[in-house]
């Protein structure tokens, strides 16, 4: 019988002290894990999706929000700014590719995205189409849309398919819906794994004709139709990928002084945003992952140090049997290091599978798609500091055990 | 065989009063069973650790099979003990996480043998006291009787020469008590090894070939500075 197996039923034969033991590393563990690899999704998703535009132009207000409201749908935009300024940037030199998005409208929460065909053709940074259509075909003509793959998996909406959406960025009980204007479903986007996936796609003429009648409409109510003209066409923000990152400062600059609007440098926000929000937190949750893992560490210990004490007769009885003092350290070492690593195993398991298991609803929820079975950068530089800190918390009592006399436990004098 | 010459050991001190087990001269030839005797604390058990490498002696040899047992290093002396000494204790001293067959398998294993040689080793020894029934059992499901036959099966599953029994029967009730002795001797007889067996009834002393009488090798004396006195 090797040492590691009378380790382990040493182990199984004081169950309720080992699960406890376990489960307090195991938790640990897991929320190391956890909170690794949704730092690294975040940043990942959130990178992703900054990366592809490297300006945001729209209304005077703050550049965060511009960017949280028209890039992640998360704010609601500060005001609109005249087409014509996407009209003018279209046709700038420095700009490589440009595209409108006007806002207004939502169908269960999930925003309506009004825009233009080219915006489907977006490339990423490798050159590689961003969009793939898993059904249908971009819109043509107005109130045809085309959904993101999470929206149309939680809607259940499918090409042919009619909706009408309602008034306001986020849902509202008793906001006013659209009937008057349909949308008829045209297509359905692959994955992206970016907030796109959580937005409606359609014509920004189709924006602009829900809100004109609607305004048409209020205002022949409060009698002031024939005091109105028709209002100037508007878009919520204009993306712009632009010859070369280089420009981006320099455009952004001149965009401020010459309009009335601002353009914000995406990365620039997200990087703040993460730097002065989510990276404390998540430093502040690992802190107290850490901790819970020294706690359990101390666990070990205590375990160890506890069942060395119930045991002190049992390894003298080996000694008398003949193993040697450096089998006995083992021994005791060996239930220390099982522990750690069936504990750590375990974490592993459980952090990753917790988030497989609530993969759905974070997609569902924040349009984060993790990738859950991988390590993230730092998680098995973490998962081997906690297996040292647990090996050096089983070489104490194993180290009792070499000191010790097998005559003193045996009570053999008489 | 066992050898013990002009042997002291020093054992604790108490109220300013030294504890000191003090033999002159203690001789066991091969096969010869032998009853060590004498009231409480008299030095028995002492004499059986000595023998069995468990205590050092401070002067004087103690020498099994002609090997002088100062002579052997800590290494030398785990191996002395787990292959040349078979022992059984008042209390059993079973593992309780490991059933009756694991228990003589640990002990083989510390004497150098493991895998199917072990456990064939180790069921021959079951057999051999009457356990072949009981070998996936744990400790805590066997009776007493029971659980000292598995102590000797342990003991004799490596075929050691010397066998050292220190109250086997202490713990059991007077039948049982024989029972385990006939056993202790037998196993000790067919197979020629020497038997050491300290124990409290006479009338299983009487049974043995040899008594030793223990009584006067501890003595209480004032304390010396300056060192041990033979």
């Amino acid at each position: 019988m090797s040492l590691a197996r009378m380790a382990w039923r040493y182990l199984a034969s004081r169950p309720a002290v080992t699960l406890l033991t376990l489960a307090g590393i195991a938790l640990g563990a897991a929320l190391v894990c956890g909170v690794l690899v949704l730092k690294r999704e975040s940043e990942s998703a959130m990178a992703r999706e900054a990366a592809l535009f490297d300006l945001v132009v729209g209304a005077k207000g703050g550049s965060l929000q511009l960017v949280l409201s028209c890039l992640y749908h998360l704010d609601v935009p500060a005001g609109n700014i005249p087409y014509e300024d996407y009209e003018r940037l279209r046709r700038d030199s420095r700009v490589r590719w440009a595209v409108p998005i006007g806002l207004g409208d939502n169908y269960e929460g999930y925003r309506i995205v009004g825009t233009e065909p080219h915006f489907f053709e977006l490339a990423d940074r490798e050159g590689n189409p961003f969009f793939a259509f898993a059904e249908g075909r971009h819109f043509e003509s107005r109130f045809e849309a085309v959904l993101g793959s999470e929206v149309a998996r939680a809607t259940g909406l499918a090409p042919g398919d009619r909706f009408a959406g309602t008034h306001g960025l986020v849902r509202v009980a008793g906001s006013e819906v659209h009937d008057d204007f349909p949308y008829a479903v045209c297509g359905i986007l692959e994955p992206t794994g970016t907030t796109h996936d959580r937005a409606i796609f359609g014509s920004l003429e189709s924006v602009w004709e829900i809100h004109e009648t609607e305004d048409r409409i209020h205002a022949a109510i409060q009698g002031t139709a024939s005091l109105r003209r028709d209002s100037p066409r508007e878009a919520t923000a204009v993306l712009l990928r632009l010859e070369t990152p280089g420009l981006r400062l320099r455009l952004a600059d001149e965009i401020r002084k010459r309009s009335g609007g601002i353009a914000a440098i995406p990365l620039n926000e997200v990087m703040r945003l993460y730097q002065g929000i989510v990276s404390p937190m998540q430093r502040a949750l690992l802190a107290i992952a850490g901790a819970v893992v020294a706690v359990s560490c101390l666990a070990v210990l205590a375990t160890l140090l506890q069942a060395g004490e119930r045991r002190r007769r049992d390894l003298a009885i080996l000694r008398s049997l003949g193993a040697r003092p450096h089998e006995v350290a083992a021994l005791v070492f060996l239930e220390g290091a099982l522990l750690c690593g069936l504990g750590l195993g375990l974490g592993w398991l459980l952090g990753h599978g917790a988030l497989a298991v609530a993969a759905a609803w974070l997609r569902e929820s924040t349009g984060l798609v993790v990738s859950t079975w991988s390590f993230a950068p730092g998680e098995a530089a973490a998962l081997a500091t906690m297996a040292l800190c647990g090996l050096l918390a089983s070489l104490a009592p194993a180290f009792a055990a070499y000191r010790r006399p097998p005559l003193a436990d045996l009570s053999l004098d008489s | 065989m066992v050898e013990l010459r002009d042997v002291s050991v020093r054992l604790g001190r108490d109220a300013g009063r030294e504890l000191r087990f003090s033999l002159e001269r203690f001789e066991a030839a091969r096969g010869e069973a032998v009853a060590l005797v004498g009231p409480s604390g008299c030095g028995k058990s002492t004499l059986l650790n000595l023998v069995a490498g468990l205590r050092r002696a401070d002067v004087g040899q103690v020498a099994v099979e002609g090997q002088d047992l100062a002579a052997l290093g800590e290494a030398a002396l785990d191996r002395y003990r787990g292959r040349v000494c078979g022992q059984v204790f008042q209390s059993f001293h079973l593992l309780a996480p490991f059933s009756a067959l694991e228990n003589v398998m640990i002990g083989l294993r510390f004497a150098g043998c493991r895998g199917a040689e072990a456990r064939r080793r180790a069921e021959a020894a079951l057999d051999r006291v009457g356990l072949s029934g009981r070998r996936r059992a744990l400790p805590a499901t066997l009776s007493a009787g029971e659980r000292q036959r598995v102590a000797i099966a342990r003991a004799i599953a490596t075929d050691p020469p010397l066998l050292l029994a220190d109250e086997p029967t202490g713990s059991l009730d007077v039948a049982t008590g024989r029972e385990v002795f006939a056993l202790l001797r037998e196993t000790a007889s067919e197979a020629g090894r020497t038997l050491l067996m300290v124990t409290h009834d006479a009338d299983l002393a009487a049974e043995l070939p040899r008594r030793y009488d223990c009584a006067g090798l501890v003595a209480s004396r004032p304390h010396e500075k300056g060192g041990a006195a033979a």
